[in-house]
């Protein structure tokens, strides 16, 4: 029995097929194996319809045979190709598993340095921050000698301590007088109308000249050079204050303003 | 009738479907009652075959791309290491705890 005429063209296709390099050694070995299963058929169906038909042999049971040797012995060799394959899987997935351990290291690593460049970054920031504080400070940095000075005459003016000798009834005051303002460079710079501009309308009206010198009250402290102790000593002469319209009567209004008992400078004592 | 006997592979070889197709042969020749159930053994033993084919690791490349797999993989391997080594060498300090 003749093999078939497809049968017989799918061999050595099958067979060229099976020596590409692109096909996988799976797919090889299950084409050979098909070509074996194939080719014993076909020879035990020859044999087989020869015995029971009597017909002589034409010799394609030879061509058979030696095909299907070939394909076994073939079939030998990529066995021996898998087994080699499957050793060379077993090493490769070693190196799948170094490579994943590896990369996890790298990953670590990676978290540590990010933490390490933000503890960093932190660190530049804030130093660079007081840089600039430091810097600051330098440009508007003042001498010590000025600051006590500035101390000393805000304290020398009876303005964080009432001086020793003070009583009630005392004109002077921890905050500057309106005669005080008035005798000023600003109280002379705009001779401003004296319409409650410091709320004190007895300090009005004795700006104004209206109240008598019988209400002058004379105080133990008083001196006789009264347009001297209205001011603070050291207040006066550091800054320059010389009230240009300085007089007794004015002194005298001064005074009377302090026992005013509607003063609210009085009230506040 | 002349038949041409198969060349015997040598024992080692279980892999071969010969010797099944020689026993096969031999029942036939005898005329003996066994030939069916040696047609069911090489039947059996081919889908065997197929079975631990389909099961084999490693197979599903040629030998050729496998290699180049396992040298695209020890390259892996060898530069992350190269990479892992060049870091660690680095001057590294401490991270200090957060107060």
């Amino acid at each position: 029995m003749r093999l078939k005429h497809e049968e017989e063209e799918s061999l050595p296709v099958r067979a060229a097929m099976g020596t590409a390099a692109e096909k996988s050694t799976k797919e090889r070995l299950l084409s050979v194996l098909d070509d074996l299963e194939v080719l014993s058929r076909e020879l035990i169906e020859m044999l087989a319809l020869s015995r029971t038909q009597k017909l002589p042999q034409t010799g394609e049971d030879t061509q058979i045979l030696e095909l299907l040797v070939q394909r076994d012995r073939e079939f030998q060799e990529l066995m021996e190709v898998a087994q080699h394959q499957g050793k060379v899987h077993q090493e490769m997935q070693l190196l799948e598993k170094e490579v994943e351990k590896r990369d996890s290291d790298i990953q670590q690593l990676q978290k540590q340095l990010k933490e390490a460049e933000h503890i960093l970054a932190t660190a530049v920031y804030q130093a660079k921050e007081k840089l600039k504080s430091i810097e600051k400070a330098r440009k508007g940095s003042i001498s010590s000698e000025e600051i006590i000075k500035y101390a000393h005459r805000i304290s020398a003016s009876n303005a964080v301590c009432a001086p020793l000798n003070w009583v009630p009834g005392d004109p002077r005051r921890p905050y500057p007088t309106d005669l005080e303002m008035r005798s000023g460079m600003l109280g002379h710079m705009a001779n401003l109308p004296t319409n409650g501009v410091n709320g004190h309308l007895p300090g009005d009206a004795l700006a104004a000249g209206r109240l008598p010198d019988v209400l002058t009250p004379h105080y133990p402290w008083q001196s006789s050079d009264v347009s001297v102790g209205m001011l603070p000593p050291h207040h006066g002469n550091d800054f320059g204050l010389e009230p240009p319209g300085h007089n007794k009567e004015n002194e005298d209004d001064v005074e009377a303003m302090s026992t005013d008992s509607s003063s609210s400078s009085s009230d506040s004592d | 009738m002349a038949v041409a006997q198969p060349r015997l592979e040598k024992e080692g070889d279980d892999c071969s479907l010969l010797p099944l197709v020689h026993d096969i042969i031999k029942c036939m020749d005898k005329d003996s009652q066994d030939v069916h159930q040696e047609l069911a053994k090489l039947k059996s033993r081919i889908q065997e075959a197929r079975e631990q084919i389909s099961n084999m690791p490693g197979i599903d490349s040629s030998p050729q791309e496998q290699q180049q797999q396992l040298s695209t993989l020890r390259d892996q391997v060898r530069t992350k290491n190269q990479l892992l080594q060049k870091y660690k060498s680095l001057c590294m300090f401490e991270v200090p705890k957060a107060s």
